[in-house]
């Protein structure tokens, strides 16, 4: 963990207090500073927005009625993410993993603000995590996207280190073994149009 | 997958190499590392795209001053109330039943006790049996046939008597007195209207 990491934890800190006081104010300036984050963890578990924004939403209902019960032995960053987690999979379990229905809106949107070097590697990405199982997807998310150790992993997912690190690795081999022919076919898809 | 040693380090440390949590020594020597090994130079390349395709920003497209408006008007609502457990009339029904089989069976049981101690004997005597024996100072009583019931009555109190069979066929009645039942028995000849008085252990 480095200065930056103790300072927004500090921060993280100061709000759940605030939140076990009764602060609402507080509560919608974690919501706002997590919301990215978060929207992004859990799209590797689905691709339905209301799914998502429901889950990030049980997450903070849980975060607020569970304030003032954080004990602190992890990252206030852990603590949510692991909630996230947990409400990520009931999700799951209750929608199922369906993907969304194409929406030229939000394509539209995407496309207006994507650099066509971000779509291609967005591209790249997800067809490399479709590969992947949902337990590997999101210890790749964890450790690489959002940059956590795997012993933050491991509180997250309520695992064992041990079962972090076979997770981790395995996905990096399948990654490794389909992720050159991946970016080989998007190459040649670039290419091929006019 | 096997990999050389030196590979298998290097694998390794890439994930925090990459983060920036790497140890100084590890960082160098991975870097010293891959200037030398063009395989583990591909995959650190490929590493480091997977993590910069990884912080992308999410492409969902989420407002979250939408979503905090919900949470917070959520946060208002009153505390959901414990699921309302189903109606369960089975239960009920079956201990009230079961309640009502055991009152009647301890009211049945009380009734049988009663009846038992205070009619031991069978009510009925078949002509085989032996007839039941006289109570002791019995008396057969014969009152004229045009006594009063009032006067029958006021005679029977003022003797201290009970009747405990009759009117037979012949309008006798047997009576149990229950002071001296030779004085009694004196009495009751002397009184008016008894056509005859016998105690019932004699012979006549």
């Amino acid at each position: 963990m480095n200065d930056a990491d103790t300072h927004d934890d500090d921060t993280d800190r100061m709000l759940l207090q605030r939140m076990a006081a009764g602060d609402r104010g507080a509560l919608a300036v974690l919501y706002r500073s997590y919301h990215g984050r978060l929207c992004r963890f859990l799209s590797r578990l689905t691709r339905r927005p209301d799914v998502i924004e429901e889950v990030i939403n049980d997450c903070f209902w849980i975060a607020w009625q569970k304030a003032s019960g954080f004990r602190g032995d992890s990252r206030v960053s852990t603590w949510i993410m692991g909630i996230a987690y947990r409400c990520g999979l009931k999700a799951l379990r209750q929608h199922g993993d369906e993907p969304i229905e194409d929406d030229p809106v939000r394509d539209e949107r995407n496309s207006a603000h994507d650099p066509g070097e971000d779509r291609e590697l967005r591209d790249w990405l997800a067809k490399g995590l479709e590969r992947l199982s949902v337990d590997q997807r999101v210890v790749v998310e964890l450790v690489y996207g959002v940059g956590h150790s795997l012993d933050d992993v491991a509180v997250i997912m309520q695992c064992p280190v041990g079962t972090v690190k076979a997770r981790l690795f395995y996905a990096r081999v399948k990654l490794r073994n389909v992720l050159p022919a991946l970016a080989g076919e998007s190459i040649t898809h670039r290419e091929n149009v006019p | 997958m096997t990999l050389p040693n030196r590979c298998a380090r290097a694998w390794e440390a890439m994930p925090w190499v990459l983060q920036g949590t790497a140890a100084p020594q590890d960082n160098e020597w991975l870097t010293q590392h891959l200037a030398q090994c063009e395989a583990c130079r591909t995959e650190f390349e490929q590493q480091s795209r997977l993590r910069l395709a990884l912080s992308l920003p999410a492409d969902v497209g989420l407002d979250p001053n939408a979503g905090l408006d919900r949470l917070m008007a959520r946060l208002d609502e009153p505390e959901p109330a414990e699921a309302p457990q189903p109606v369960r009339t089975s239960p009920w029904l079956s201990r009230a039943l079961a309640a009502a089989v055991l009152v009647q069976a301890i009211g049945i049981g009380i009734l049988g006790a009663r009846l038992w101690s205070e009619n031991p004997a069978p009510a009925y005597r078949t002509l085989s049996q032996e007839a039941a024996p006289a109570v002791q100072g019995a008396i057969h009583v014969v009152p004229d046939a045009g006594m009063k019931l009032a006067d029958w009555d006021a005679l029977l109190r003022r003797l201290g008597l009970q009747v405990v069979n009759g009117p037979n066929d012949v309008g006798a009645y047997t009576v149990v007195a229950t002071s001296d039942a030779q004085d009694t028995l004196k009495r009751l000849r002397a009184a008016q209207g008894i056509r005859l008085a016998e105690p019932v252990d004699a012979h006549p």
